[in-house]
């Protein structure tokens, strides 16, 4: 235990239990040392090292031990510390398995992009004494939108006409913000559903995590619009639609029936894209944009743009601000 | 439009070799033919290294594979009966180079390798563009682009060859 450590606990955070103050930490290089109580000393300020980050993953929490969450002990504001953690680790796609990168660099470079811009979480990277860029996150203080989408109590039909159009406009901005990063020549390189979080006090979408880096030139953008695809799907049909969870959701069998390889999405061809054939309501110009992401689309977006300049004719049919 | 002065775009690759042989193979007997060689540089992306010096190692490697296959090309060429003076090589080096001939007055973006490729099908008035093809499933292709699906919808004026 350091004194220092007690000290500033005594000054700052007289409710932490004393009994846990740990050592000062300015060279975070040995990141899985870096434990509850220690503090974190960066550009002259302190933060206290409540807990490693967990993602949860199939129901079982996973530690992130790069990642901490914080207290800025002179502000008292919750942090989460990014330590560096050069890794390189395959993530599965479908059938492809994608060499994939953890890049501290890249996220401090979006993270002064996108200083101000509250579609994204917000930031700033402070080196360490041995130079480590360790991003200073604020938090953002949301839930993820599917989960929202999966909590309201309404059947699809409803869902479709009365919150949807809301949730599109919404998504449409969240699409427009990842053009941005594009404009700019940056990927997110993560946009799956957990990374899109809907502010609790203000209910804007904002996005986070931002320190994938893939090897993928002749289409630089592909992955991010696959990942914005996959959401819209799971927005239009209110959750996801796969061969093993059709059954229970009570469609004819007529409908079922009329299902063909082509209805589902490239990369998952266990994952409706389709979904006009169980939904005769969504609008024929909606479903084109879904079915861009099926087996059987012969045109693939380039950019985010195209896919935002076939959504908005869709918005204003379904009556949303459009 | 002279078709043939051919442009054989190559990256090191089995497919590049393939279309490198065809292209020798069909030119072979024509004392007319002028085939350019071209390779554009692209680097790995700075993101994918820890640090400046094994990016820059990667680069090196990346850069002395690539010009040892354009010399392996224009030997399969010659192989092939196509004379010395009738082949170019030409390599357009990146414009994110971590070395110090970026300054040149063509480099790649390095974001669209196809759409490099047409820039000189037609800065040299090539009449036929002739790329290898991987064969890429059309999930491969949405996620990772390609290079010869690219140059087929976009070429104007001119022939373009796919060899498989």
């Amino acid at each position: 235990m350091s004194s220092e450590v007690s000290e500033l606990i005594r000054a700052y955070c007289p409710s932490f239990s004393a009994k846990h103050a740990g050592r000062i930490v300015e060279d975070t290089s040995e990141f899985m040392s870096v434990d509850h109580g220690d503090v974190i000393r960066l550009g002259g300020r302190h933060y206290l090292v409540l807990r490693d980050e967990c993602e949860q993953r199939f129901g079982i929490d996973d530690p992130k031990y790069w990642v901490k969450r914080c207290r800025e002990m002179e502000s008292g504001e919750r942090r989460i510390l990014k330590l560096v953690f050069h890794e390189t680790f395959p993530i599965k796609l479908g059938d492809f398995e994608i060499r994939c990168y953890r890049s501290p660099e890249k996220e401090a470079r979006i993270l002064n992009l996108v200083r101000g811009d509250l579609r994204f979480m917000q930031g700033e990277t402070i080196p360490d004494a041995k130079g480590n860029p360790v991003r200073v996150l604020d938090i953002v203080r949301g839930r993820r939108l599917d989960l929202r989408v999966e909590d309201i109590d309404a059947d699809h039909e409803t869902y479709f006409h009365e919150h949807f159009p809301g949730i599109l406009n919404k998504f449409m901005g969240a699409c427009e913000a990842i053009s941005f990063l594009h404009s700019r020549w940056e990927k997110h390189g993560d946009i799956r559903r957990d990374h899109l979080l809907v502010e609790y006090e203000t209910g804007a979408y904002r996005w986070i995590d931002f320190d994938y880096a893939f090897d993928f030139h002749e289409n630089p953008w592909g992955l991010d619009i696959f990942g914005l695809g996959n959401i819209l799907l799971f927005l239009a049909g209110k959750g996801e639609h796969t061969t093993q969870n059709l059954a229970e959701k009570g469609f004819s069998d007529e409908v079922l029936s009329s299902l063909e390889p082509d209805d589902f999405t490239l990369m998952f061809a266990n994952r409706l894209a389709n979904l006009g054939k169980l939904y005769p309501y969504i609008p024929r110009e909606l479903n084109n944009v879904l079915l861009h992401f099926s087996i059987g689309t012969y045109v693939f977006y380039d950019h985010v743009e195209e896919m935002l300049d076939e959504l908005r004719p869709c918005l204003r049919l379904l009556g949303g601000a459009g | 439009m002279d078709c043939k002065k051919i442009l054989v775009a190559v990256d090191g690759s089995e497919n590049a070799t393939r279309a490198v042989e065809y292209t020798g193979e069909m030119m072979h007997d024509s004392a007319e033919a002028r085939i350019l060689l071209l390779c554009i540089e692209r680097f790995p992306d700075r993101d994918l290294f820890p640090d400046e010096d094994s990016w820059k190692k990667n680069c090196e490697e990346h850069r002395r594979k690539m010009q040892a296959f354009l010399q392996e090309a224009r030997f399969i060429l010659e192989g092939k009966g196509i004379p010395s003076e009738h082949i170019d090589v030409r390599y357009v080096v990146s414009c994110k180079s971590p070395f110090a001939d970026r300054a040149v007055a063509r480099c790649s973006h390095g974001t669209s390798i196809a759409q490099e490729i047409l820039a000189v099908l037609k800065e040299e008035g090539c009449g036929t563009v002739v790329v290898g093809r991987r064969g890429v499933s059309k999930a491969e292709e949405f996620l990772f682009g390609s290079v010869s699906s690219k140059i087929m919808h976009h070429a104007r004026a001119c022939t373009v060859w796919v060899v498989e």
